[in-house]
């Protein structure tokens, strides 16, 4: 696209100047001469154009924190759909149903178009900057906090500099769902948050509450894998899922055996196979073997209510297959002991020997300023305290909505308002915009430049090895929407200017400092120094994925197995008899893509529920307290109450109800607001006594019905999901009675 | 016009059984060396619904809002249906759920293609039973006598009244397909805006359709790759070679190995390992053009 | 016992009695008449607001794609029967009783058939494109499709209304006439100076007149059997489970003789009354249709129990499901009560007494009707609740307000129809009731002399 120095932005510039241009001209162009330069025509157009014809761009998925690689179908400056960068390792080409939505985060028609001050009053972006700054005078560094959700690429790396450039040293970095115990509990295990998890080697994969087909870290990353895990032709033959939670999950859902936990023993259980695979001969370490020696099969099937026949079976199966795989999840990690949950498991995958097999250590970008700085819970809480002791007079909120998803106990809301000056960044009027004192407007992920670096490092085929990690590019695949949104990276250099005018003076715009930044370094981007510039930008921003050889990481041989102390089951409190399971679904995650109909107009996949909050209820719980479904109940903790229509539900402990989070928002936009509850409001503030992260399943509640009964707007009919002996519909046929080997 | 001008055109539209049908030579722009096929791996198919909104994202589908939802009027033409193990009337999730896909099967021998008054929806050489919307007068009788209901009515004016796209979401709309207004049927295309630019091409440049050339959005969404879909007169793609190795027949009703099956169990004999590949409604004889693969559990494992 | 048409009945007596009926509307006659012009407009603001917002204000859905109109439907094809089994079918047997009352038999067939026709409008999802279903020679090539039953529906009953529109007229000339000649000089004289077609009774005109109407009679009879049956191959040959029955299209056809004599009773009733017909619809009459539908009430319940039983022994899950589910599921309510209208009402109708008891008689053909109605809805709704594919089954729907307000307007244009029908056409036929009480006096005579000559 060099060869006419017309490049594809301003080609979309001007196609959108161009029709507003038309639009306009009944009422101020005066001749065509004035709007010369903003209007083309077809016959111009860049070689790679063709009307009709669709280009494809690759860029990088900002949906969830996974940060797949996309390819954007574009048409006549329109993104119109997008599909997976086949070359990604990882999403390798696929795309899941979130993602898929971006395009509608995009086209989105309530987003915010201007910056807006406090009450709606819409201002410029010089007035907005010259506001931050007059705030910002005489407010100490420390006084200044950052609450974003993860972050990295050079996006984070701007916001470092500008961090500096204020002498703040408060970056909260939150994120209402996030692996953040388990993390923890794997840096003491393996010595690596985030390793690499090698499903497609696993002969057994143990996941304890791990969703990892819907809604857990990397979700189309594995399921490429699980694919392969589930193949009868591969080597290690088909694989066999066990999955272990309270609640079911998809993944649940498609485990051979879906053991319904008691909910928080999931480390008890984890010991006992431990105990169980040492009785079975299994060499265990001392230390292990010491901490796991109590838990034998009896007593682990009396505290976890998993029959204990069960766990001996399972045991045997571990032991036989090798190499298998135990993954500690969402559901695991949710409570005041989940550290000692996720250690207790981690330690199943040192006494199985699958550390260094299906557990191996990724690579990190060699770029440390661009590494991933990922979100947690324990972030808030400390904002929250900040906040409430008023610490902070200016307060910064950039992808993240800590308002609608902080427990209610924490009065964040209040907490938030007590800081002087509140800025957004946001794309919707969501409830921590709407609490701010000025909005500014972020373009979508379809308009901006950005670099992300993914948390799990996914490698290619055969790349496993070497270390491998990348950096993602995402490119403007159109041209903006509204003149008057910026990308966060805009942004933050023009707040950086203010500051530091002569260091980033070079640097017209955050475009600017990518090219510059990424040419600068680019040998460690994988070029050679000889290579022309322009074509070596334009080969990365081309593929979308720059591929590096990065710092390998290392697994600790010895675990630390200190602290690994599991309380007994929590006794039922004879006042709030349930425990509350939040439940984070594949489409719905965390509720900052709410706004998204096709989002909530795509059936939830457990219950196919649309549009709607709902309580999953076991079929006896619900009989004995006299609740059918649809009856509206109330579930009450002692941090506050929600009410949801309620759905009987298999998959699920008959001591557990479960609420998906992510609904209920009171802003946000036309498909988000008003729809459903919103549960984060109710969990009580119990953390995890280690890491001090909110424990999602540590809440207590008691049900009641409202007298209210509606009918479920759902997708499965008056038989559920029952086949009425329609004898092949869905076919389900046991392992042992099928030929699986010789499938193309 | 006239009648024998009618009856002339008549003996060309219905000339051979369905299954038998490889296209009339006035077709000469596409003879048809095609028939397009899929095959969905319920053992592979999470139930995540990516292909569902994938197809939202490529057809044009209109987001119809709860109360037309709870009405029974949503447009998925992908839908995931999930079931449980069943057991004295109770479910049970130990093995957990089951998840089934489920779109327009483009049955062979379609039973929505004979009732429609109009003749609006019909056989395309390329195997495809297509919906064509302007000639849709609505009498929904193919939508009555699909087994599968899997035909989708547009009870209202998604686009204009019922303001399913707000400005500026109409941008996102894909250009290749229409946006059907009120009163005519739709359903699964098996993405044939895509299909049609691959056989163009293909077509270009003379030559023949080459296997992956072409995937449907929801197969080329799927994460688990649990869809494949090809040419099935074509031997080397992988379609065919599933459907072959499989044992599924697309012009039998009843397939040889499950006839053998029956056969050994009549005997009270053990049955060797059997295959998975499966139709729906296949005894219904519409010889449809989706072969499922059986899901599987493990059962004895744990 | 009242008696029979009285066989010294004058003709000009005859003449009087129903030219009355064509002048002078009583005050009953307006009320009857706006009252269905008021159904009819609420039936019609039903069908403006449809059009306007789509078919999913009716609230049908995916399963359910057909409701109460195509129920509605075929309960007024079936109500069309009437009129052809009294004129055309009894004509050929020489049953005479049928002569003063086959007239508004037959024009309830012609208006049975239109409201039809509309329901089959009604039911479109678009219904602008509705000629698209006639077989217009178009440049396109583009033809519509004669394999479906639905295209042989439409030109069955466009078929059958046109031949019974001409049915109607023919039988309906020498009453012009007579209307012609005695009606006072207005703008009704000019009218049936047209309709009468010259008519002035001669030998070669009542010659050519007899033949005709024969004719016509012989050819509608086959037409009458097959129009039904063509809206019961609309189920039947589909593939649905509850419709792919054999069976169907004699069941549909004895439905829909059913229905036409249940409805023949209530118009008789009615008219009987609001014209003071009493000397010519007379209950020696009334009975002899009472006795009529109960015989074909007999077949319709055989038939019944005929497609149960053939259902039941197929071994057929899906469709014994689908049986089960009209007599245990949320159709259970109308279904038993179709069978209790259908099948056990008309024994009342065994008994002597109330065979000639109005009132009775009177709220029995309402209960026929509406067993005739639900079993058409029994027919059309429980297949779609409960058909093939168990994910798709929808128990829950239940039709909105535009629905049933269509399904009601109907009969409000129905009645409309038949009220500006008694003005214009006489309801009874004249010419033939003169016929009757000459044969009915001669035979008298011929009697009399016989006993006389016995003597």
């Amino acid at each position: 696209m060099n060869e006419n120095d017309f490049d594809r932005r301003d080609f979309l510039k001007v196609l959108g100047a161009g029709g507003t241009a038309v639009a306009l001209s009944g009422c101020g162009y005066t001749s065509i001469e004035d709007g010369k330069e903003t209007v083309t025509s077809y016959v111009t157009l860049p070689s790679y154009v063709i009307p009709g014809i669709s280009n494809y761009f690759n860029s990088t998925c900002a949906q969830c924190e996974a940060g797949c690689n996309t390819m954007v179908r574009v048409r006549e400056g329109r993104a119109l759909k997008a599909e997976g960068n086949a070359n990604s390792p990882i999403n390798r080409g696929k795309m899941c149903g979130l993602g898929q939505a971006g395009v509608q985060a995009h086209y989105n028609p309530d987003r915010v178009q201007t910056p807006l001050l406090k009450g709606g009053k819409a201002i410029s972006w010089g007035d907005a900057l010259k506001e931050i700054e007059g705030r910002l005078s005489g407010v100490k560094g420390d006084e200044i906090a950052f609450v974003t959700g993860t972050t990295s690429g050079h996006a984070q790396a701007l916001l470092g500099s500008y961090m500096e450039a204020v002498g703040s040293k408060n970056h909260f970095s939150y994120e209402a769902i996030s692996p953040a115990v388990v993390r923890a509990a794997n840096k003491k295990a393996y010595g690596v948050a985030m390793p690499r998890y090698r499903i497609d080697k696993a002969k057994v994969v143990v996941s304890f509450g791990a969703d990892f087909l819907g809604a857990w870290v990397s979700p189309v990353y594995f399921s490429q894998q699980y694919a392969q895990f589930r193949k009868g032709n591969r080597p290690e033959g088909r694989g066999v899922l066990v999955q272990v939670e309270p609640k079911m999950t998809l993944t649940g859902a498609n485990a051979d055996r879906w053991l319904g936990i008691r909910p928080g023993t999931e480390g008890i259980l984890a010991l006992g196979l431990i105990n169980a695979l040492g009785s079975a001969g299994v060499k265990v370490p001392a230390d292990i073997s010491a901490a796991a020696k109590d838990y034998t099969p009896e007593r682990v099937g009396t505290d976890t209510g998993v029959p204990f026949d069960q766990i001996n079976k399972l045991a045997a199966l571990l032991k036989e297959r090798t190499p298998s795989l135990a993954l500690a999840g969402t559901a695991a990690e949710g409570y005041a002991h989940g550290s000692q949950n996720a250690l207790a498991i981690a330690m199943l995958n040192h006494v199985l020997g699958n550390v260094g097999k299906t557990v191996e250590a990724a690579a990190a970008v060699p770029f440390p300023q661009l590494a991933p700085v990922v979100g947690n819970r324990a972030s808030l809480t400390a904002l929250n305290d900040g906040l409430a002791a008023n610490k902070y007079k200016v307060v910064f909120s950039y992808g993240t909505n800590p308002v609608y998803s902080a427990p209610a106990a924490m009065k964040f809301k209040d907490n938030f308002g007590k800081a002087g000056f509140r800025v957004a960044f946001a794309q919707y009027l969501d409830e921590t915009a709407l609490a701010a004192d000025l909005v500014l407007p972020l373009d979508s992920a379809m308009e901006d430049w950005a670099t992300m670096v993914p948390e799990y490092m996914a490698a290619p085929e055969g790349g496993y090895a070497e270390g491998y990690a990348q950096v993602s590019f995402r490119q403007p695949v159109m041209n903006r929407l509204y003149p008057d949104t910026r990308s966060i990276g805009d942004i933050l250099l023009a707040l950086l200017k203010q500051r530091k005018p002569e260091a980033y003076k070079g640097f017209d715009d955050f475009y600017a400092y990518l090219r510059g930044n990424v040419l600068e370094k680019k040998v460690a981007f994988g070029g050679s120094a000889k290579d022309d510039n322009d074509e070596f930008w334009n080969d990365v921003v081309g593929k979308g994925i720059v591929a590096l050889k990065g710092v390998p990481g290392r697994l600790s041989p010895k675990p630390s197995v200190s602290g690994l102390a599991l309380p007994a089951p929590a006794t039922p409190d004879s006042a709030y008899p349930l425990r509350l399971i939040p439940a984070v679904s594949a489409s719905m995650r965390d509720g900052r893509n709410a706004n998204e109909p096709w989002l909530q107009e795509s059936p939830d996949p457990l219950t196919t529920i649309v549009w709607d909050s709902w309580v999953e209820i076991h079929p006896k719980t619900a009989a004995k307290l006299d609740i059918v479904e649809g009856d509206i109940v109330e579930v009450a903790s002692r941090s506050g109450s929600i009410k949801a229509q309620a759905y009987l539900f298999p998959g699920i402990h008959p001591d557990a109800v479960s609420v998906p989070v992510g609904y209920g928002h009171e802003a946000m936009g036309r498909y988000a607001k008003g729809v459903g509850a919103n549960v984060f409001s109710m969990l009580d503030p119990v953390f995890d006594k280690e890491t001090g992260e909110l424990a999602l399943n540590e809440t207590a509640v008691k049900i009641s019905k409202t007298g209210e009964r509606v009918i479920i707007v759902k997708e499965e009919g008056p038989v559920g999901g029952s086949q009425a002996g329609r004898p092949r519909i869905a076919v389900k046929v046991p392992a042992g009675k099928v030929d699986l080997t010789k499938e193309v | 016009m006239s009648v024998s001008n009618l009856l002339e055109n008549w003996s060309k539209f219905r000339h051979t059984h369905p299954v038998d049908d490889k296209g009339h030579e006035d077709w000469e722009a596409y003879p048809s060396d095609i028939k397009w096929a899929m095959a969905i791996d319920l053992d592979a198919c999470t139930g995540c619904n990516a292909c569902s909104v994938a197809c939202y994202a490529e057809n044009n589908l209109a987001v119809v809002g709860k109360e037309k939802y709870a009405h029974g009027q949503e447009m998925h033409w992908m839908r995931i249906e999930r079931y449980w193990g069943e057991e004295n009337g109770e479910f049970h999730a130990e093995q957990g759920a089951q998840f089934l896909p489920m779109m327009c099967q483009q049955c062979e021998a379609a039973p929505c293609e004979t009732v429609c008054p109009v003749g609006a929806t019909n056989h395309t050489e390329d195997g495809l039973n297509s919906q064509i919307y302007n000639r849709c007068i609505g009498s929904r009788y193919c939508e009555a006598n699909c087994p599968y209901k899997v035909r989708y009515f547009n009870w209202y004016n998604y686009p204009e009244q019922e303001g399913a796209w707000p400005s500026p979401m109409e941008q996102q709309l894909n250009p290749d397909l229409t946006v059907r207004t009120k009163g005519v049927m739709e359903k699964c295309t098996f993405c044939k805006q895509r299909t049609y630019v691959a056989r163009n091409n293909a077509r270009n440049e003379g030559r023949e359709v080459a296997d992956g050339e072409v995937q449907t959005a929801c197969q080329q969404a799927c994460p688990t790759g649990a869809i494949s879909f090809g040419n099935l007169h074509d031997p080397a793609s992988k379609v065919a070679k599933q459907w072959a190795q499989q044992g599924v027949d697309i012009n039998k009703d009843k397939q040889d190995k499950d006839k053998e099956r029956e056969k050994i169990e009549h005997q009270d004999k053990e049955p060797e390992k059997a295959l998975r590949g499966y139709r729906i409604l296949e005894e219904l004889r519409p010889y449809p053009s989706v072969m499922y693969l059986e899901r599987v559990r493990d059962e004895s494992a744990v | 016992m009242t008696k029979d048409i009285r066989e010294d009945i004058a003709w000009a007596q005859i003449n009087q009695d129903v030219l009355k009926s064509l002048e002078n509307p009583r005050k009953l006659y307006w009320v009857i008449l706006f009252g269905a012009l008021l159904v009819f407009s609420v039936g019609i603001g039903c069908e403006i607001y449809q059009y306007i917002n789509g078919m999913g204000v009716s609230n049908k859905n995916n399963s359910h794609v057909w409701g109460l109109y195509i129920a509605t439907f075929i309960f007024w094809i079936g109500m069309s029967h009437s009129g052809t089994l009294l004129s055309a079918i009894l004509h050929l047997m020489h049953a005479d009783w049928r002569k003063p009352i086959y007239r508004f038999a037959e024009a309830m067939t012609t208006f049975s058939l239109m409201t039809a026709g509309l329901f089959v409008a009604v039911h479109l999802g678009r219904v602008w494109q509705i000629y698209y279903a006639l077989p217009y020679p178009s440049e396109r090539w583009v033809w519509p499709n004669f394999q479906s039953p639905l295209l042989w529906d439409a030109m069955a009953i466009f078929t059958y209304l046109s031949s019974s529109v001409i049915f109607l007229y023919i039988g309906s000339i020498p009453d012009f006439a007579i209307a012609r000649d005695n009606i006072h000089p207005g703008w009704r004289k000019k009218l049936y100076s047209i309709l009468a077609l010259g008519w002035e009774g001669t030998d070669r005109q009542w010659r050519n007149f007899r033949i005709t109407y024969m004719t016509v009679a012989c050819f509608l009879i086959p037409l009458a059997v097959s129009v039904h049956s063509i809206v019961a191959s609309d189920f039947a040959m589909s593939q649905q489970p509850g419709w792919h029955v054999t069976s169907f299209p004699p069941y549909f056809v004895a439905g829909a003789l059913y229905s036409g004599c249940a409805a023949i009773i209530t118009l008789f009733i009615i008219l009987r009354y609001v014209f003071k017909f009493e000397e010519y619809m007379t209950l020696p009459i009334l009975k002899k249709t009472v006795r009529l539908t109960f015989a074909i009430a007999m077949v319709w319940t055989y038939l019944n129990c005929i497609e149960f039983a053939s259902v039941w022994y197929s071994h057929d899950q899906v469709a014994k499901d689908v049986l089960i589910q009209k007599a245990t599921g949320p159709y259970a309510p109308f279904w038993w009560a179709m069978i209790f209208c259908g099948s056990v009402v008309p024994f009342v109708m065994m008994f002597k007494r109330f065979q000639t008891n109005i009132p009775v008689m009177f709220a029995v053909s309402l209960l026929l009707n509406l067993g005739m109605w639900l079993e058409r809805w029994m027919i059309v709704a429980p297949t779609f609740s409960h058909g093939y594919y168990p994910w798709t089954w929808d128990h829950d729907q239940w039709p909105s307000l535009i629905q049933w307000g269509i399904v009601f307007g109907s009969f409000g244009w129905f009645t409309l129809l038949f009220m500006v029908f008694c003005k214009i056409v006489p309801s009874v036929s004249m010419y033939e009731v003169k016929e009757m009480v000459y044969h009915r006096s001669q035979a008298t005579k011929k009697k009399q002399l016989g006993i006389e000559g016995a003597h």
